[in-house]
C-alpha cells in the first residue's frame, strides 16, 4: 500500500506543534524505518495514518485515496498497527479472544475467525497458548500475540510503533524475527518505527526524523554514512559504524596498525 | 494472581463445566435465593428444627454440585479464607447478643484481676511478635481467646472489679444458621466462577441482558465494559503489587504508622496508580479503534451458546428446589 503525507500539519496543543508541512511517501510493498528520538513525533505519524488523530492541515493519501471522517473505516480495513505497550493492547481475556476481537469487529464469520487464528497462531508459534491468559505470558510472547491478531487481519500494511522497546532482549529478538519474517514471507507494506539504530538497519530505507521534521532518507547504508546527521537527532549510532567513522578519519599502513585501532576504538572509547 | 476471586477458572469436563453459561448463571443464582429464603430458626411457627433440616438439605444438594464439578475441595476453601474472620466475628456477636426467650447458654462471671489481665496482655503481644510463624493464626487466636475467658473466671489477685459474660441459646442456633447460609452461598457462587470462563460469563450476562436493547440501551457496550473489566483486573492487581514491592524497598510499610502517615502511604499509591491508568486507557482506545472496534457496532459473536438437554434437566431441578422453598415460606 502507497502512504503519502502531503504538508500536514498538526499539533496537540497551541504551544507544542508536532508536524508542520510534513510530507513522505512510502511506497508499496516498500520496509521502511522511521528512526528518531523520544518525542520526536514518530508515534504522532503513525497515528494520524490509522486515523486516531486528526490533522489540521494537509492530506493523506491511502493507495492515492484521500484519508477522512467518511474513509477512516474502509482505509483501517487495510492497516494494522502494533504498539509499545504489550499490555494496553491486549484486549482480550485469552490469547484467542485477543486475535478474535479486530475479526470480530469486521463481522467476519465464526468459521472464519477460528481458521484465522489456529493460522496466525502457529505462524507466531503461539499455537500451544491459545488459551492462556495474557498474565500467564512474557512480554515478547504478548507482543507475538498482538502480531498475530494484526496478521490476521490480512491487511496491506503493519505498522509496528516501538514494538519492541519494552521487552528484555529475549523478547526483542523475538519480535524482530517476526518482523524479518513477515517481511520475507509476504508483499506488505512495512513501517518500523524505532529510536534503535540497528532495528533501522534491517530496512530497505531509513527515514531519521528529527522535531516532527525529515532530515535524511535513504537505504541504511547511505543513512548510517551521515553520522553527523544521526547524532545531531539525538541518535545513538551503532558500535560498529562509529568504529567506521573513526577508522576512516586516520591513516594506517598494514592490517596489524588496523586491527590495533579496532582494539583501541572497542576498548577506549 | 491467585488470590483474587475473577481468575479462578479451573480448567475441567465435568457435567457442571459442561452446562450453558446462561444455565449455570440463573440456576446457581436461584439456588442462592432460595438459600435466603430459608426462615430464620426464630421468630417463626415452624420450629427451630425444621429451619435446620431444610439448611441441611441445602448443604446436601451443594455438596453433591461441588463433588461434580471435580475441583478440589481445597479450590473451594481457598476462596472462603478471605472471609473466615467476618464469619467468625458475626458468630461471636450473634453468641452476645440477647435475643428470643433469653434463654442463657453460659453465665460467666468473670474477674479484672490485675494479674490475670497482664497476663492476657503478655500472650496479645506474643501472639502480635510471633503472627508470623504461626500456622492457623486465626484458631491459635480463637483458642487464646477461649483460654483468657476460662483464666479470668479465676481471681489470680489484684482484683478490682468483675462482670458477667452471657452468651446466649438462641444466639448460638441463629450464628450457626447465619453461618451455614452465607458459607453456602459463597461455596454456589465458588462453583459458578471455578467452572465458567470469564468469557462465557459475560456472554451469559449480554443475553440476559437483551431485553435492554428494546428501551434503546446498548447491551453490546455493557458486555465490552465487563470483558475489559475482566481482562484488566488482573494486570491492575500486579500493578499494584509491583508498586508496594517498590514502595516498601525505599522504605515505606503500608501496615505500621500512624493514621496521617499511613493514609500519606496509601497516596503515594494510588497516585501512579492513577497515571498508570489514564495512561493504559488511553493506549487501549487507541488499540480497539485501530482494530475496527466501533461502539455498539454489530460483531461476530465467536462464544456460541447451547442450551443442551442436561441444561434442561438442571433447569427443571433447580426451579423445583426453588418452588419447594417459596411454598414453605408462604405456608
Ligand atoms: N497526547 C498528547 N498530548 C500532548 N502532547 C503530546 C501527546 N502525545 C505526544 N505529545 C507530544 O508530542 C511530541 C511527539 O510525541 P510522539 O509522537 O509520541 O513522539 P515519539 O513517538 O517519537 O516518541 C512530544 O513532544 C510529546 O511530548
Ligand atoms: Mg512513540
Amino acid at each position: 500500500m502507497k502512504v503519502r503525507f502531503n504538508n500536514v500539519s498538526f499539533a496537540y496543543d497551541e504551544e507544542s506543534v508536532v508536524l508542520k508541512n510534513f510530507n513522505l511517501t512510502i511506497n508499496d510493498g516498500e520496509m521502511v524505518a522511521i528512526l528518531g528520538h523520544n518525542g520526536s513525533g514518530k508515534s504522532t505519524i503513525a497515528k494520524i495514518m490509522m486515523g486516531l488523530l486528526e490533522v489540521e492541515k494537509g492530506e493523506i493519501y491511502l493507495n492515492d485515496k484521500v484519508l477522512n471522517m467518511d474513509t477512516i473505516e474502509e482505509c483501517r480495513n487495510h492497516m494494522s498497527i502494533i504498539f509499545q505497550n504489550p499490555d494496553n493492547q491486549f484486549v482480550g481475556v485469552t490469547v484467542k479472544d485477543d486475535i478474535a476481537f479486530g475479526l470480530e469487529n469486521k463481522q467476519l464469520p465464526r468459521e472464519e475467525i477460528l481458521n484465522r487464528i489456529q493460522k496466525y497462531l502457529r505462524l507466531v508459534s503461539m499455537e500451544d497458548f491459545i488459551d492462556h491468559a495474557p498474565e500467564e505470558l512474557s512480554g515478547g510472547q504478548k507482543q507475538r500475540v498482538a502480531i498475530a491478531g494484526a496478521l490476521a487481519m490480512e491487511s496491506e500494511l503493519m505498522i509496528f510503533d516501538e514494538s519492541t522497546s519494552m521487552l528484555d532482549p529475549k523478547g526483542t529478538k523475538e519480535v524482530n524475527e517476526m518482523i524479518k519474517k513477515i517481511k520475507n514471507e509476504n508483499n506488505k507494506t512495512i513501517i518500523v518505527i524505532t529510536h534503535n539504530l540497528e532495528e533501522a538497519s534491517y530496512a530497505d530505507r531509513i527515514v531519521v526524523l528529527n522535531s516532527g521534521e525529515v532530515v535524511t532518507d535513504g537505504t541504511p547504508k547511505e543513512v548510517f554514512k551521515k553520522i553527523e546527521v544521526l547524532e545531531a537527532s539525538g541518535l545513538k549510532t551503532m558500535e560498529s559504524v562509529s568504529i567506521i567513522h573513526n577508522l576512516k578519519n586516520k591513516e594506517y599502513k598494514n592490517k596489524k596498525e588496523i586491527e590495533e585501532a579496532l582494539w583501541e576504538l572497542t576498548f577506549n572509547e | 494472581m491467585n488470590n483474587i476471586a475473577l481468575g479462578q477458572y479451573v480448567d475441567g469436563k465435568s457435567i457442571i463445566h459442561k452446562l450453558d453459561p446462561r444455565t449455570k448463571l440463573l440456576s446457581l443464582m436461584l439456588l442462592m435465593i432460595a438459600v435466603f429464603l430459608i426462615p430464620k430458626p426464630l421468630n417463626n411457627s415452624f420450629g427451630r428444627t425444621a429451619s435446620f433440616i431444610m439448611l441441611g438439605g441445602f448443604a446436601v444438594i451443594i455438596l453433591m454440585i461441588v463433588l461434580f464439578t471435580k475441583i478440589s475441595l481445597i479450590k473451594y476453601l481457598n476462596s472462603l479464607k478471605q472471609l473466615a474472620f467476618l464469619f467468625i466475628f458475626t458468630f461471636i456477636i450473634q453468641l452476645l447478643t440477647p435475643q428470643g426467650d433469653n434463654k442463657l447458654l453460659l453465665d460467666l462471671n468473670l474477674n479484672l484481676s490485675i494479674v490475670g489481665i497482664l497476663i492476657i496482655i503478655a500472650w496479645i503481644v506474643l501472639f502480635i511478635l510471633l503472627r508470623k510463624f504461626i500456622p492457623l493464626k486465626l484458631f491459635v487466636f480463637l483458642g487464646l481467646t477461649c483460654l483468657s475467658i476460662y483464666l479470668l473466671t479465676y481471681d489470680l489477685g489484684f482484683s478490682f472489679g468483675s462482670f458477667k459474660l452471657k452468651l446466649y441459646e438462641d444466639g448460638l442456633y441463629n450464628g450457626s444458621f447465619f453461618f451455614t447460609r452465607i458459607f453456602l452461598v459463597i461455596m454456589l457462587s465458588t462453583v459458578l466462577t471455578l467452572t465458567t470462563k470469564p468469557t462465557d460469563l459475560t456472554s451469559a450476562i449480554e443475553w440476559y441482558l437483551h431485553p435492554l436493547t428494546y428501551l434503546k440501551i446498548n447491551v453490546s457496550i455493557f458486555a465490552m465494559i465487563i470483558s475489559l473489566a475482566l481482562r484488566f483486573i488482573p494486570t491492575l492487581f500486579n500493578e499494584t503489587q509491583k508498586i508496594l514491592k517498590a514502595q516498601s524497598s525505599r522504605g515505606v510499610d503500608f501496615k505500621e504508622g500512624t493514621l496521617k502517615e499511613q493514609i500519606s502511604q496509601i497516596i503515594s499509591l494510588l497516585i501512579p496508580m492513577l497515571v498508570i491508568s489514564f495512561k493504559r486507557a488511553a493506549d487501549l482506545a487507541d488499540a480497539m479503534e485501530a482494530r475496527g472496534y466501533i461502539p455498539g457496532a454489530p460483531r461476530t459473536k465467536l462464544n456460541i451458546m447451547k442450551f443442551g438437554l442436561s441444561d434442561l434437566f438442571s433447569f427443571i431441578i433447580t426451579l423445583i428446589i426453588f418452588a419447594t422453598i417459596i411454598i414453605i415460606k408462604v405456608i
